[in-house]
């Protein structure tokens, strides 16, 4: 399972994606990101999904569109097409399933190979709520976090612990490298937009389902 | 299965009645020898004719007929056309609506062409246009007389007959087979002959006349920029630079060079900048006038791409004003729209096939007559929900046609036994067996995982503990072992989904989705090549097609159709309500037209929303997303019989734009089968 997020803001538009194998959870992180619920039973994903966000960094506001791809290895043909344009990547596993960590650097490999070289990922192990069914421990995921240069935080797509703070500090990590001037703005490949501050861009929800956009700026 | 759309003149009881009506009535004056009492005083009638129709439905019941004259009066020719009083074939059509088509004394001065169709079957007919772009419906001649009309014509108008190359003709008779809803014809047997009328009374002014009033309509919409910059600026420099372009067939190029000679410039302008929306029927004749002068689809094509540099030079008259005043950017025309195209050519729904209706396809022991009758009965409407078990058994190959109820109960039962002893080789699997089969563990595990999030909204499927999730899981873990190589993906739980729905039993079920996998198990290889050769292939359709928004999906990158990956991976069943997907199944499997009516289905779509695509210049991201949230608010019918229509356009060329053995079609011999070495590693 795989998702891309894309983030937009009115001074500039960022995109960056996040990445998880099949079934462990990325849907449910993204609609508990971006509808603040979960929902245990979803549709599984085919091909791309949406969701977006609008969130504050340093008082900025930015639109995080997120793309939320379907994780079947048999897919990564076409997915892969959707890494370009993607500022940033949440790479997910379940800590309850072993082999999807163990998939993680093929996953890597890929993203890195296909995407730009400044996006930023970060390391997400999900169902942390599940710990007495855990089978790859903290230290194992903060371990290959380091080895990898990402950041690394467990979370709860069902009790929502550390969903914002994984979508948001990665937001503000690819915003720093704009600041550091280390993405080029202007460069589209990056996958920042420069916004127009329309309503229209500003609507959020997943797949243009009523959203709760802005209610949580700053 | 009655071919209601197919009029045998032969047997059409409105024919023959005209036909009688006709030998008792008519009458044919030769020119200047007769003035007839109704006309005004010093009017003197040059031709008359009578039952010269009016079709002005698709239907063949509803028509009009009257009596066509040419008047010369005051050393100027006028055309009549009045319909018979209290003759209308169909109560339907109105008083209002024969008045409505009445032709009044029309000056020749005003008329700008004439154009004839002579179909190798069904009546000759002529439309004229009008120089203000109003075209008249197009008249049927049921007693011939045609060339008389003409002649007669000729003899006090200059009548400029424009040849052209046959394939625009061909195309100019396919807009105008909408117009006229006649009998398709084939289209190499079809005639059409144009010619421009010049009244020589006062050419000059009528020259002027036709040059003001498109200018005055172009340069409201846009101010500021002259319309056709593009097409202007290349005749000033004596040159058409766009030749080159006309898909380098000579004929063509003959045909631009001797247009350009015999015809006066303006008269390309008017047709291409004249003829607002009076209505549907000028809509069409103005498409055809512009097909005729200048455009073809591969040129449209060109003229959108100079527009790219320069948009503003784009004829923004080809739109209606409120599209291009809402667009931020102008939207290329698009050189077949639908809602002509579908007016005639997609023919319209019928309800679904009954019980009733379905007996009369069966022989008395059960098997079916005429398959073929059935199949486009069914792509017409479609099968009523009861029906759907044993129809869809047949269309998806799982019974054969010719099968009598007593082989498909043997059928059935065989394939039971044989369902049982694939399932039991999973099922002999014992727990200690699994934890050293790693690769049986993540397919039963991925399964699992679908199977719960594959239609839960639908009752059949809700609550939890439902056995048809069970089913689900059975059938397809069993399917993983009867074709271990492909083994499972994710989509294959939606497209089981349905057939379990319908089927009611694993068996069946499982049978009937191997015939459906037979044809779709490409989508699901590891490499992708069934999708990627649909993709192809749909790229190909637009281009075909729509070569403006061909340009467009160029420009922004997207020619490899990704955002369509989930219309053909899944036949849809995300974008359609439940039942609206089995409705578009059960059509797309009686490979009526096409065995790839999908990808037309996929090119209506786009077609449908093209202004709204170009004209918000999306790009992938935001065209991902919309053709995603495109997702139930899809009229299927109407997409149906815009993909018909399509698809009976592209005819041949549109089946030579997709490769041999692109899914649905069956695999060919030849390698195009599964990857052997596809490995279904789950992540």
């Amino acid at each position: 399972m795989f998702a891309i997020l894309c983030v937009t803001t009115c001074y500039c538009s960022t995109s960056m994606f996040i990445f998880v194998s099949a079934g462990v959870g990325k849907s449910c992180l993204l609609l508990q990101f971006t509808d603040k619920r979960f929902q245990p039973v979803h549709d599984l994903t085919i091909g791309v999904e949406f969701g977006a966000r609008l969130i504050g960094i340093d008082n900025n506001p930015i639109k995080l569109q997120i793309w939320d791809t379907a994780g079947q290895e048999s897919f990564r043909s076409i997915t892969r097409s959707y890494y370009r344009g993607a500022a940033g990547a949440l790479l997910v596993y379940d800590i309850t399933r072993r082999e999807t960590f163990n998939h993680l650097t093929s996953w890597l490999e890929d993203a890195r190979q296909h995407a730009n070289a400044n996006m930023t990922v970060m390391l997400i192990g999900n169902k942390c709520d599940l710990a007495h069914r855990r089978a790859v421990s903290t230290e194992e995921g903060e371990q290959f976090a380091k080895e990898h240069g990402l950041v690394f935080m467990e979370a709860s797509a069902k009790t929502a612990q550390n969903v914002e703070e994984a979508f948001i500090s990665t937001a503000a990590k690819i915003y720093k490298k704009i600041q550091d001037g280390v993405i080029d703005i202007s460069n589209e490949s990056y996958g920042i937009k420069l916004g127009h501050q329309t309503g229209a861009g500003l609507s959020g929800g997943r797949d243009g389902s009523a959203s709760q956009a802005g209610s949580c700026c700053g | 299965m009655q071919e209601t759309e197919i009029h045998d003149l032969s047997d059409d009881a409105d024919y023959a009645a005209s036909q009688q009506q006709g030998s008792a009535s008519m009458m044919r004056c030769e020119s200047g020898k007769r003035s007839s009492s109704n006309e005004p005083e010093g009017a003197e009638v040059l031709y008359m004719k009578d039952n010269v129709t009016i079709h002005p439905t698709q239907f063949a019941s509803e028509r009009i007929s009257g009596r066509l004259k040419l008047i010369k009066q005051s050393s100027s020719l006028f055309m009549t056309w009045i319909p018979y009083k209290g003759q209308s074939t169909n109560a339907r059509l109105s008083e209002k609506d024969m008045n409505l088509y009445t032709i009044r004394a029309v000056p020749f001065a005003d008329v700008r062409s004439i154009r004839r169709h002579t179909p190798a079957f069904g009546w000759q007919y002529i439309i004229v246009v009008l120089s203000s772009g109003l075209a008249f419906p197009p008249l049927y001649f049921y007693n011939g007389g045609v060339r008389e009309f003409l002649a007669t014509v000729k003899q006090h108008v200059v009548l400029l007959r424009l040849v052209c190359a046959r394939d625009n003709f061909e195309f100019m008779f396919k807009v105008f087979t909408v117009l006229a809803t006649v009998p398709r014809p084939r289209m190499s047997a079809e005639h059409a002959n144009v010619f421009l009328v010049n009244d020589f009374q006062n050419p000059l002014q009528r020259t002027l006349s036709s040059l003001e009033l498109p200018r005055a309509v172009s340069l409201s919409i846009v101010p500021s920029t002259p319309v056709s910059g593009g097409e202007s600026a290349s005749q000033e420099n004596g040159e058409r630079t766009d030749v080159d372009v006309l898909d380098g067939s000579p004929s063509i190029r003959q045909f631009y060079r001797r247009e350009r000679q015999k015809v006066h410039d303006p008269a390309r302008d008017i047709s291409m900048q004249l003829l607002e929306k009076f209505s549907l029927v000028t809509k069409f004749a103005r498409e055809a006038t512009s097909q005729l002068f200048w455009e073809t689809p591969s040129n449209a094509f060109s003229l959108f791409e100079r527009g790219s540099s320069n948009l503003s030079a784009i004829d923004s008259s080809q739109k209606p004003r409120d599209d291009v005043l809402e667009l931020p950017v102008p939207v290329p025309p698009d050189p077949l729209e639908l809602d002509k195209l579908s007016l005639a050519w997609g023919k319209p729904r019928q309800p679904p096939l009954g019980l009733e209706e379905w007996a009369t396809f069966l022989d008395s022991e059960g098997r079916v007559v005429d398959s073929k009758a059935l199949r486009k009965r069914i792509f017409y409407g479609g099968v009523e929900h009861k029906l759907r078990k044993e129809v869809w058994e047949i269309l998806l190959g799982y019974q054969s046609y010719e099968s009598t109820y007593a082989e498909k109960e043997y059928q059935r039962s065989n394939r039971k036994t044989e369902y049982e002893i694939i399932k039991n080789q999973w099922q002999s699997i014992s727990p200690e067996q699994e934890k050293r089969f790693t690769k049986f563990r993540e397919r039963k595990g991925l399964i699992e995982k679908d199977v719960v999030r594959t239609d839960r909204s639908i009752s059949f499927y809700g609550g939890d503990g439902n056995a048809n999730l069970s089913f689900l899981h059975n059938v397809l873990l069993t399917y993983s072992f009867y074709n271990f190589d492909l083994g499972y993906c994710q989509g294959m739980s939606d497209l089981l989904s349905p057939i379990l729905f319908v089927m009611e039993d694993e068996s069946e079920s499982f049978w009937c989705f191997v015939a459906l996998m037979e044809r779709l198990g490409p989508n699901f290889n590891r490499d992708q090549n069934g999708m990627h050769s649909q993709l192809f292939a749909l790229s190909k359709l637009v281009e075909l097609l729509d070569a403006p928004l061909h340009n467009y999906f160029k420009q922004k990158d997207c020619l490899n159709y990704f955002i369509c990956f989930r219309w053909i991976l899944l036949q849809f069943k995300r974008e359609l309500e439940y039942d609206q997907t089995m409705r578009l199944w059960e059509v797309l499997w009686t490979h009526h037209l096409s065995e790839h009516l999908h990808l037309y289905v996929c090119v209506a779509l786009l077609k449908r929303y093209r202004g709204k695509i170009i004209g918000e210049q999306m790009e992938f991201d935001t065209l991902l997303k919309f053709i995603n949230e495109l997702s139930g608010h899809i009229d299927i019918d109407v997409t149906l019989r815009d993909a018909e229509a399509l698809c009976l356009c592209a005819g041949e060329n549109g089946s030579a734009c997709i490769p041999p053995g692109t899914p649905p079609s069956l695999p060919r011999e030849d390698g195009f089968l599964f990857n052997s070495e596809l490995d279904d590693t789950v992540l």
